[in-house]
């Protein structure tokens, strides 16, 4: 009944001619993988094997069999080395911080370089490629961006060719990504968000048919206000949220058809990324963008942003937030297999100066509630929690130091005060305090 | 103050890996895009040491030679088959090198003699213990981008190169 209501109330809208404007806030925000498996179904080790992933999602670290295969790479371990390290003297896959796999797996894989000094999440060139499962089917979602149709591109689930996401081929078996919106790192970063961690909000305005106009402008970008949530605990319609000019912050032209909304394809494309923690809430940044939004229905709709984003932004946020070796145990990845995919499948941004490409197509899904969108009353920058500001530096100093060993080929020491200083030195857990 | 700043800029302009002694590596073509690559030298350290400086060459070859990656193929001579030729798993992980899979023919003279020897790593021989004069090689066969990275066999050229260039250097 009440559908029906908003329907009618829906369609008098969308009828009406003149200025009008529209705003959404993102309910919803996530990788565009394509999830081809069945989260009730496993075949021996194997989670969720499916047309994307033939062996199911990646179980780096998830066993002492696979923490073996990853170390027995390391050249100056010992074969006695690697048997202690892949199977510690415990009966139980504990993976709290006083058990005994964690600290001793999280340590262990995070030197894996040619020689003992080296951390490798900080440098991956100089570490062995352990391998990653890599998407094969060839449905995927996305957007065109090169313009061009080529082997290795997919095809859209609705049939257009030419699809470039190339992060889903390269990450898109990898765990905390995969599934059907159950991935560990999806529910944990779109959990963040929702509890405040930052605001994504979309503003439309245009002179027209609200749901057929060709001059539209689309805003997008951060909000200073957190997402507000019904009674229900779901994300409330018809909220009021502020967006902010800032660096994160991107207007674009759009046109309307049928209530499909397509931008330009612009160059720079701004708005925030996404984060689990405050220290990786920065620009998305992507390249030779663009956007499309699907209004359903007058209170929700669905998006999809797309473009080239540098895969040095792509590698930080999903290693430096706390330290690699922490994530890639608990969430059965494996960041060095994920450097080479990155690097391998990058296709966008070239670098004439390296011969390479920096820039690995990408596509982002997000799901819209209806918002009021307005701009504040003055101009305000983005709100900073100062108590976050050390970790905030962790994670600055070590994507530099990452982007200069990869860029100059010389190992880079760990940054004083990182998420990766506290691993432990040389492969050796740093024995922790316990509280009593 | 001036000695140091040219000092620093000579450190700058070395190039990363020593430049080899004449003949210590060749590269001959041996077909439109393939080659046969060789290393040789007289002092021998540690195997590990020359075939990561053949694995360094060919990845620097291949990009030299304005490709993105090669494909070795394995030397294998009759009767060679102890160790199993690799398999294809395009279901499998997907890799930008193996180096396990790195796997060249070695020829050398044992200590003191005059005749060339032959050792496969696809033999099941061990390896020998007294090695003087050394040749090590493989043939190579470049490809473009994309790379297919479900090959056993295939070597992207700039990672390759990236993990090797501080670990390597041209023997003797």
């Amino acid at each position: 009944m009440k559908t029906c209501a908003l329907m009618i109330c829906f369609a008098a809208a969308a009828s009406a001619a003149g200025p009008w404007v529209k705003g959404f806030v993102v309910s919803w925000y996530e990788p565009a993988f394509r999830f081809g498996g069945r989260s009730d179904y496993s075949r021996g080790t194997e989670i969720e094997p499916g047309v994307d992933c033939p062996h199911g999602s990646t179980t780096h670290f998830a066993n002492p069999a696979q923490t073996f295969k990853a170390i027995s790479l390391v050249p100056w371990r010992t074969s006695k080395e690697i048997e202690a390290i892949s199977n510690p003297p415990t009966n139980t896959l504990n993976r709290d911080g006083e058990g005994v796999y964690y600290p001793v797996w999280r340590a262990a894989s995070a030197y894996r370089g040619y020689n003992r000094d080296i951390e490798t999440y900080i440098n991956p060139f100089a570490a062995e490629d352990p391998g990653q499962p890599q998407v094969v089917s060839r449905i995927g979602e996305g957007f065109n961006l090169d313009g061009k149709i080529k082997e290795i591109d997919f095809v859209s689930p609705d049939g257009e060719k030419g699809i470039d996401n190339a992060l889903y081929r390269a990450w898109g078996c990898d765990a905390p990504w995969r599934g059907n919106g159950n991935g560990t790192l999806v529910l944990r970063s779109n959990d963040k968000m929702l509890e405040g961690l930052y605001t994504i909000v979309i503003r439309l305005t245009g002179n027209k048919d609200p749901m057929n106009d060709d001059d539209v402008t689309l805003e997008i970008g951060y909000s200073p206000d957190k997402v507000m949530k019904d009674a229900s605990g779901r994300v409330g319609a018809d909220y009021s949220y502020r967006i902010l000019k800032s660096e994160q912050y991107s207007k674009l032209k759009a046109k309307i058809k049928d209530g499909v909304v397509e931008s330009e394809q612009a160059a720079e494309i701004h708005m925030p990324q996404i984060a689990w923690f405050y220290n990786q809430t920065r620009d998305a940044f992507f390249r030779n963008g663009k956007i499309r939004l699907i209004i359903e229905s007058e209170d929700k709709g669905t998006g999809l942003v797309g473009g080239y984003r540098d895969w040095r932004d792509l590698y930080s946020q999903n290693v430096f937030a706390q330290d690699g070796g922490q994530q890639g145990v608990r969430e059965h990845e494996d960041h060095i297999a994920n450097y080479y995919a990155l690097r391998r499948h990058a296709d966008g941004i070239y670098n004439p100066k390296t011969k390479r490409y920096d820039g690995v197509s990408t596509a982002y899904r997000m799901q819209l509630v209806s918002a009021f969108v307005v701009d504040p009353d003055k101009p305000m920058e983005m709100p900073v929690l100062s108590a976050e500001m050390r970790r905030r530096k962790a994670y600055d100093d070590t994507a530099a130091a990452m982007i200069k060993a990869t860029s100059t080929l010389i190992p880079q020491d760990v940054p004083p005060g990182s998420g990766e200083e506290a691993v432990g030195r040389g492969g050796v857990p740093i024995p922790r305090r316990r509280v009593r | 103050m001036f000695r140091f700043l040219c000092l620093g800029i000579v450190a700058l302009a070395q190039p990363m890996v020593p430049p080899a002694g004449p003949g210590v590596f060749t590269a001959k073509k041996i077909a439109a895009t393939s080659y046969k690559l060789v290393v040789m030298g007289h002092k021998f350290t540690a195997r590990a040491d020359v075939e990561k400086y053949l694995a360094y060459r060919a990845a620097e070859h291949t990009l030299e030679q304005n490709a993105d990656w090669f494909t070795l193929t394995e030397d294998r001579a009759k009767g060679e088959t102890a160790v199993p030729v690799p398999k294809r798993d395009p279901n499998g992980p997907r890799y930008s090198f193996r180096m396990k899979n790195f796997r060249p023919v070695w020829r050398y003279k044992a200590g003191g003699a005059t005749e060339w020897k032959r050792w496969s790593p696809f033999s099941g021989e061990p390896f020998p213990s007294a090695i003087g004069d050394f040749e090590v090689s493989v043939d190579i066969l470049l490809r473009k981008a994309p790379m297919d990275d479900a090959d056993p066999l295939g070597f992207e050229a700039r990672a390759l190169s990236d993990l090797l260039i501080n670990q390597v250097s041209p023997p003797k």
